[in-house]
């Protein structure tokens, strides 16, 4: 753990320096990469649009990288710019089609059954139907927990939410995917 | 059989002895049913060599952009041709239709502003728009497409105002 703050500290130094910039920005892509995908594909998740929330999410960290004051960490930082930018995607959306945020909930689920990119089987695909039931939040803690499998301390410097609230976020969450999915 | 003092109630023997295995065992048991029920897996996937590709369409949008500034120059010499031939033409057209006055705001179509609005995430709250508006040369029709009566004001006053002292309202103006 210390080592990897001190890695952190380096690169984060060498992102700031212009010599180093282009170097260092391109191991903070490739080490970063795969965990923000998934962290956006779970929240928009449509592949092609997940690919342009990452490129849009890496952009905004490279131009905004020298206002990083180093209060939470790297990868805490930007994860929480991929939050936000997956979620301004999703209420971009729901404008551009003109219909609420359940409504294009439900639909982007819907559409799952035909993605190409989507395996899931029936329960998989339900469980998708239960989380577009939650609010975002709990949404948000359940698959970073879940499926991410991230200790609640890192949960809570990206959502910027206490621990405990985020353990009842858990929990709740959890009962009502379970109620969802016993439902026949 | 242990028995408190207090209050007279009693625990069935050794309850609190193994209260900590029992407690347990019922996480456990929580936890083998929600995994039961629950896939560990979402079903997702990408496609082949996704991620092997990212990373230069991502670089070729942020160091790259950078780097491409020193490459403009060789093509100077063309934009020079091409602000030059695009001057031409707007001298051209500046004669031949030459405005009365300059573009001003109502000469926005409705639809460009809506479009605007739509397509743009302004995130203020309506409190926040409200303090950028200058409100000296607003009037309430602005805003509003029909006209309010009088008598609907004074309606709207009666069913939701508790208390007319709320509105500080200056009297002596009235006078």
């Amino acid at each position: 753990m210390y080592n990897q703050l001190i890695a952190e500290e380096a690169l984060v130094n060498e992102l700031k320096q212009k010599e180093s910039q282009a170097k260092a920005f391109e191991v903070l892509v490739n080490t970063y990469k795969e965990r923000l995908y998934w962290h956006i594909r779970r929240i928009v998740l449509d592949h092609d649009d997940t690919d342009d929330v990452l490129q849009n999410t890496f952009i905004k960290v490279y131009k905004n990288i020298d206002g990083f004051k180093g209060e939470s960490k790297l990868y805490s930082w930007m994860y929480r710019i991929a939050t936000n930018e997956s979620l301004t995607f999703l209420k971009q959306k729901s404008r551009k089609m003109g219909v609420s945020d359940e409504e294009l909930k439900n639909r982007m689920v819907e559409n799952l059954q035909a993605d190409v990119y989507f395996e899931g089987d029936e329960i998989q695909l339900k469980l998708q139907k239960a989380l577009a039931t939650l609010p975002d939040k709990q949404k948000l803690v359940f698959t970073m927990k879940y499926f991410q499998e991230m200790k609640y301390d890192g949960i809570s410097e990206v959502l910027e939410t206490s621990v405990g609230a985020l353990k009842t976020s858990y929990h709740l969450a959890v009962k009502k995917i379970e109620a969802y999915l016993k439902e026949d | 059989m242990k028995k408190d003092k207090q209050n007279g109630f009693n625990t069935p023997e050794g309850y609190f002895e193994n209260f900590h295995e029992r407690l347990m065992d019922k996480i456990k048991k929580e936890k083998a049913q929600t995994e039961s029920i629950m896939p560990k897996s979402d079903g997702f996937g990408v496609p082949e060599g996704y991620f092997s590709g990212v990373t230069k369409k991502v670089l070729s949008k942020t160091v790259a952009e950078n780097g491409k500034v020193i490459q403009l120059k060789s093509f100077r010499k063309f934009y020079y041709g091409a602000a030059a031939v695009a001057a031409v033409f707007l001298l051209i057209f500046g004669l031949n239709w030459k405005s009365d006055k300059p573009i001003s705001f109502e000469d926005l179509a409705n639809t460009e502003i809506d479009a605007y609005f739509e397509r743009t995430e302004i995130d203020m709250s309506t409190y926040e728009i409200a303090e950028l508006i200058p409100l000296e040369n607003l009037e309430l029709n602005d805003v509003l497409d029909k006209d309010i009566e009088a008598e609907s004001i004074l309606e709207y006053l009666d069913e939701n105002v508790e208390d007319i002292e709320d509105l500080n309202l200056d009297y002596t103006n009235y006078e």
